[in-house]
């Protein structure tokens, strides 16, 4: 997998640690983040996001059009969805 | 016209009148001028065909000169024609022309007034310089019968004469029209023709005419007559759709009685334009609609209390414009702002359909728009004011929705700014353009994983008996997605995902004083 690809515009790689760590709070307030495990849900994410978008630009692709419409996210986040449920 | 020959001693009291006409002018009236430029055009032609047509000698001038004359005359005399008021002038025209000659000359004579513009029109179609030459006298002598006419011609005129009866006797509800022969009766009868209204006399003046008149005529005369009265009644009418409720207005309620509550509805209408600002009621034109606009934007205060009472008289425009919704949208001024409001009360209706007001609005549009109108104008008012301005205040409030609910704001947008980060990475991803639609589904689909890792995170750390997170639940969840196998490990998606500083964070390395950070 090509990890450094040539970023036209600047994707900025910072994790947004407190906004983890706010919603996990939010969500689960009886439990408690370890230090470094924010990180680690950054990565799920951007592995989850990842797969979702490479899911969708294949069925955008396969209807042969050039943008990516609701319904192939639609379709790409069942199968992804599926996937991620742990 | 002075250059003429004397005519010959049987001058009839035809050609005595057909100087007389020809040589005063007439009024002029609209259709001359087309009629002139049918002339000219004609008047172009005929030099152009008979200079192709003939060689250049004195005869071609001067036949050149009595073309153009006579086709000015016959330009004039059908201008006569088309006169709609009835003249002596036109009395004599029309029986010099429609009645059959009744003079003693031959049976061809019968033809004559038929003939003068025939000959015109052959003057042109004739090849032959010699038939020419031979016209000329003919339209010098009309009493005097050419023997170059053919006689085909005069067969031909005299079955235009039939057809000419038949329109005659067609048309006119005095049906006394013989067949032509007798002298007092057609005279008799051409008297009577004359008193035909004018497009009768026009297009039975035109018999003999030559193949072209006859088309345009009856078009011309219905159509022109058609329009005169639609015109005279309707002012307003043409082609603007958009004026149509402003200014059929006050003409609906001083020409057309069609409509029973036109006239209280105007009174009222009225009214509320003077109260309306000025501006947006002054104005008809179509600047109006940019006018009323603009102080439909600005001074919504003002025109919410305005267009309460203008609401009486938006069932006029919508009772009329009812088959035409989108003139409604067009309408002009304050019928316009009016209308523009309830038309975002309907388009309100459709986006907002939880919005009390504006359903209650378009339930009061409805019903003004019913038969009772002056009565509901009235009554209506106070209510749907109330209505009207919580929708119309959050109109303009509408665009900026978000900003303005604080409540929500606070779980909302943080957390939207935040996903909106993975949301850009979803679309550099991609490596394609993503429609708003569908980043909005991923925003959706984001959600849901932070719920289910949450949701899966509690439960690996419940099972490990543990009320915090740590990092093998981490890895746990990630070798249950599949992401870490055995061929793939944590360490080597950390790796390639995060950056260096979150890599040192998370793998443990060993440092200088043997020591190991992250401490393990």
């Amino acid at each position: 997998m090509a990890v450094s690809t040539v970023v036209s515009r600047r994707v900025k790689r910072k994790a947004p640690r407190a906004f983890l760590r706010r919603t996990f709070k939010q969500k689960k307030p009886h439990l408690r983040l370890e230090t470094a495990c924010d990180l680690l849900i950054h990565l799920n994410c951007l592995l989850f996001v990842h797969r979702l978008a490479e899911e969708s630009r294949t069925n955008a692709c396969e209807n042969k059009s050039e943008v990516i419409k609701k319904d192939h996210v639609m379709a790409a986040s069942k199968v992804i969805l599926k996937k991620s449920r742990g | 016209m002075a250059g003429r020959y004397s005519p010959d001693p049987d001058q009839t009291p035809r050609t005595l009148l057909r100087r007389v006409l020809d040589t005063a002018d007439s009024r002029t009236p609209r259709r001359r001028q087309s009629v002139r430029n049918n002339a000219q055009r004609s008047l172009l032609q005929i030099p152009s065909s008979s200079k192709r047509q003939s060689s250049q000698t004195k005869i071609v001038a001067r036949r050149h000169s009595y073309i153009t004359r006579s086709v000015v005359r016959l330009a004039r005399v059908q201008t006569h024609g088309h006169l709609e008021e009835q003249t002596p002038r036109t009395l004599l025209k029309n029986i010099l022309l429609t009645a059959p000659e009744s003079s003693i000359v031959m049976p061809d004579s019968v033809v004559k007034p038929v003939q003068v513009p025939e000959m015109v029109e052959s003057s042109k179609w004739e090849s032959s310089p010699g038939s020419l030459e031979l016209q000329l006298p003919e339209l010098e002598y009309p009493s005097t019968l050419a023997p170059g006419l053919p006689a085909t011609g005069r067969s031909k005129q005299r079955l235009r004469l039939s057809v000419f009866e038949q329109e005659v006797n067609q048309r006119l509800p005095l049906s006394q029209e013989p067949p032509g022969n007798a002298d007092a009766s057609s005279l008799t009868s051409s008297f009577n023709l004359s008193f035909v209204p004018p497009c009768q006399s026009q297009s039975v003046g035109r018999p003999g005419l030559a193949r072209r008149r006859p088309i345009r005529r009856p078009v011309d005369v219905g159509v022109l007559l058609q329009d005169l009265e639609d015109n005279s009644l309707t002012t307003a009418l043409p082609g603007d759709n958009y004026r149509t409720p402003v200014a059929t207005l006050p003409t609906d309620a001083v020409l057309e009685d069609t409509q029973p509550f036109s006239q209280p509805s105007v009174g009222c209408s009225l009214r509320v334009y003077h109260s309306l600002p000025s501006p947006s009621h002054s104005e008809v034109k179509g600047a109006e609609r940019v006018v009323g606009r603009r102080t439909q934007s600005t001074g919504t205060g003002l025109e919410k209390h305005m267009s309460r009472t203008s609401l009486g008289t938006t069932p006029l425009p919508f009772s009329k414009l009812q088959p035409q919704p989108p003139e409604i949208r067009e309408a002009v001024g304050s019928q316009e702002a009016v209308e523009a409001k309830e038309q975002e009360g309907s388009s309100r209706d459709e986006d907002t359909p939880g919005r009390p007001a504006s359903p209650e609005l378009a339930a009061d549009t409805y019903n003004l728009l019913q038969a009772e109108q002056p009565h509901q104008s009235l009554q209506p008012p106070p209510p749907p004011g109330v209505a009207v301005s919580e929708p119309l205040e959050s109109v303009p409030a509408r665009l900026p929705s978000r900003t303005q609910t604080v409540g929500p704001r606070h779980h909302q947008d943080p957390y939207k700014a935040g996903l909106s980060h993975y949301m850009k990475l979803f679309s550099f991803y991609t490596k394609m353009p993503v429609e708003k639609k569908a980043l909005e589904m991923v925003e959706k689909c984001l959600d849901k994983y932070f719920q289910h890792l949450c949701n899966d995170l509690e439960a690996f750390s419940a099972h490990a008996g543990r009320k915090t997170v740590k990092l093998e639940d981490m890895e746990l969840l990630l070798r249950r997605q599949g992401l870490v196998t055995d061929q793939v490990s944590l360490h080597v998606l950390v790796e390639r995902y995060l950056p260096l500083e979150y890599r040192q964070l998370l793998i443990p390395c060993a440092f200088s004083g043997n020591s190991v950070f992250p401490a393990q």
